[in-house]
């Protein structure tokens, strides 16, 4: 088997060049010459969009190019890796997990935010954004009909953490606790406030973000 | 105070209503990320890690023409009714020609008059102390609150965050936010009292998410049109009916304004160039949208919390002297260190922030956000001392001078920044009961204050 590093990292610079046309037919010229779609998912796929995001955790590159570099690599997904998967792995799953993610009532700040749902796009979670100002029963609906596995809370703001401690009730009351996972982060949530409201993860940022989540993907496996 | 430029209120509005439609995702996007980075390219704004604190007067007055354009160009976007609120660039220059030069704070004997400065401007920078934005338990609002306002170097009062009304939680629009913000003005008049210093002016009202507590905080008993109420801009570049709602009635009272806008390193605007660009045009805009008398920022690191990076102490000196060279807006900062209470990192990045912004020209230096304003009761008034007397001892310094200093202060405390050093909350580092710094923290601070005056910082120089 052919090393792929330097594959996952010529495919990582066609991300971030934003080269859609030219990353598609990347990836179809290695999965025709014999690399199967399972091997460049994980071995070329993942590992270029894991580098992606390390280089914005240390600001090598800005959020506008994580955003155009995810944008690609969905494009990618869907056009190319999708099918071929499809074709080839019927039932391999690429998704680690679907997350619910907003800031909270009351919190019109987004940027945060949305730093997380890149981090996490890409690295593999399917995440559905629900926005800003989002009320506790909006989120736990959304959860419910998406059947996600996890909710992410944002709150810039003390006065819209309440609404944190809230969706954390309602999920409970519903019966979905053990199901749907809950973390929490932005500026004025601790570790402390998490644990507190009964939350089931806190992320000091997008980074620390990710990792719980996945943490708490293995947990439910 | 002239505030002559109020009257163009209702003309405001009327743009948040007509302006041209825009997705927001699409704003920020295909219009702020682009535009900055073009007009970097266009002005050849280019950051040098060497020079901290530039004195390239050329460069300044570029970032200027830069900044105005991308107001021009771009506007301010309104959430509420998803356009954009937009000028031209003559309007945009007429406005600024009607700006306020001056702002008088606070009432009779304790008020203070805010003036416009140059970069190297010899002019009495006034001094904000607070605890801006850091959550402090109901107990402890007064003593913190009055650490600040019995300290001589203090001009302005900056409020704490209430965590709690009456011990419940305080809800972003909801009854509780309105109760929240009359606690925080009468929990403020006691500090005051207490201080003696009555007609002091009080940063109000930061337990206000959306209008109500602005709104109803500020009437008939509560906090007074001399107060320095506060609206913000949610970034990059938007407003919303509430923010425009504190606008429309701090203008009806006759209230002096705060708007501040703050910028994230690394966001939709990029890095030290972005961020630059945007605290300039930032100003500019708001001061066509809010009409306020003062201009205050606090960009943000992402990872690090704090606005006292290399890049972001070199955007807010460059954007600060192309505002201060080319408009008389009152530019005020507010410092957030990543140090906490205790550290002497928090003390040396102090130190850095103030040196840089003061010879840039800025009026109001406020202090602090320390342990990066996210950490509850890491408060401590020696960060507005510290400030404070920085600001009036550097004023008419040479901004060559002023980045060596930078510099090597960089040096020291630079690598401690990813050490997470949020120090010790307010009761550790202080006597409650008579509110006062522990020996051990107000050692610590004669220290770093002896260091600085080995480094050439004329601390204890130009009592004003």
């Amino acid at each position: 088997m052919p090393d792929l590093t330097a594959y996952s990292q010529e495919f990582a610079q066609l991300l971030l060049n934003s080269d859609v046309q030219r990353a598609k037919e990347y990836s179809l010229e290695l999965l025709d010459g014999g690399i199967s779609p399972i091997d460049f998912f994980n071995d070329i796929f993942t590992v270029a969009l894991t580098e992606i995001g390390d280089k914005f955790a240390r600001l090598d590159i800005f959020l506008p190019e994580l955003m155009d570099a995810a944008e690609t690599a969905k494009t990618v997904s869907t056009e190319v890796v999708q099918p071929k998967l499809a074709e080839k792995n019927a039932g391999y799953n690429t998704i680690r997990g679907k997350i619910v993610l907003c800031s909270v009532k009351g919190d019109l700040h987004d940027i945060g935010k949305n730093m997380v749902k890149l981090m996490l796009q890409v690295n593999g979670f399917d995440v559905i954004d629900l926005g800003v100002d989002i009320s506790p029963r909006d989120t736990i609906r959304k959860a419910k009909e998406e059947e996600a596995d996890l909710i992410g809370l944002s709150s810039l703001m003390t006065t819209s953490m309440p609404y944190m401690k809230e969706t954390v009730e309602l999920r409970d009351e519903f019966g979905l606790k053990g199901k749907v996972k809950v973390i929490v982060g932005g500026a004025p949530i601790t570790p402390e406030y998490s644990h507190q409201i009964g939350a089931d993860a806190f992320g000091r940022d997008a980074i620390e973000g990710v990792r719980e989540c996945l943490r708490l993907m293995e947990s439910t496996k | 105070m002239r505030m002559r430029h109020r009257a163009r209120l209702v003309d405001v509005l009327n743009r948040a209503e007509t302006g041209p439609i825009i997705e927001e995702s699409d704003f920020e996007r295909r219009l702020v990320t682009p535009t900055i980075n073009r007009l970097i390219k266009q002005y050849d704004i280019k950051f040098d890690h060497k020079t901290i604190v530039p004195s390239d007067d050329d460069l300044a007055d570029r970032l200027f023409q830069a900044g105005l354009d991308f107001a021009s160009e771009v506007g301010l976007f309104c959430q509420s009714t998803s356009r954009r609120i937009v000028w031209s660039r003559q309007e945009l220059v007429d406005g600024l020609r009607y700006c306020p030069s001056e702002a008088i704070l606070g009432i009779g004997n304790d008020s203070v008059t805010v003036h416009a400065r140059r970069p190297e401007d010899t002019i009495r920078v006034t001094v904000v102390g607070g605890a801006y934005g850091v959550p402090v338990p109901e107990h402890l609002f007064v003593p913190v609150m009055y650490s600040y306002a019995r300290e001589p170097v203090v001009d302005v009062l900056e409020n704490a965050t209430l965590e709690t009304v009456y011990g419940h939680p305080i809800k972003a629009d909801s009854p509780w936010e309105v109760l929240g913000g009359w606690r925080e003005a009468e929990l403020s008049f006691q500090v005051l009292n207490r201080a003696n210093r009555l007609g002091m002016c009080i940063g109000c009202v930061e337990t206000s998410p959306t209008a109500l507590g602005e709104i109803s905080a500020s009437s008939w008993g509560g906090f007074r049109p001399s107060d320095w109420h506060h609206v913000a801009t949610i970034s990059e570049f938007k407003t919303n009916y509430d923010l425009l709602e504190k606008v429309v009635h701090t203008a009806r009272i006759g209230g002096a304004m705060e708007t501040y806008y703050n910028p994230i390193f690394g966001g939709y605007v990029g890095g030290a160039e972005g961020v630059a660009l945007a605290l300039t045009a930032a100003p500019i805009l708001l001061n066509q949208v809010n009409m306020a008398h003062t201009f205050g920022t606090r960009p943000d690191h992402p990872f690090l919390n704090c606005d006292t990076t290399p890049e972001i102490l070199w955007a807010l000196s460059l954007a600060f002297q192309a505002l201060s060279r080319n408009t008389n807006i009152l530019i005020s900062s507010l410092a957030g260190p990543a140090g906490g209470p205790g550290t002497k990192t928090m003390l040396y990045e102090l130190a850095a922030y103030t040196i840089a912004t003061t010879v840039s020209g800025q009026s109001m230096i406020e202090a602090s956000m320390s342990a990066g304003g996210r950490i509850p009761r890491h408060i401590s008034r020696l960060d507005a001392r510290l400030c404070g007397e920085i600001a009036h001892s550097v004023s008419g310094m040479k901004r060559e001078q002023a980045n060596e200093l930078v510099q090597h202060l960089l040096n020291i405390y630079q690598p401690d920044l990813k050490t997470n050093p949020i120090g010790r909350p307010f009761e550790e580092v202080y006597d409650v009961d008579n509110v006062e710094p522990t020996s051990e923290w107000q050692g610590i601070y004669d220290d770093v204050c002896s260091e600085l005056v080995h480094m050439g910082v004329p601390l204890g120089c130009n009592i004003r």
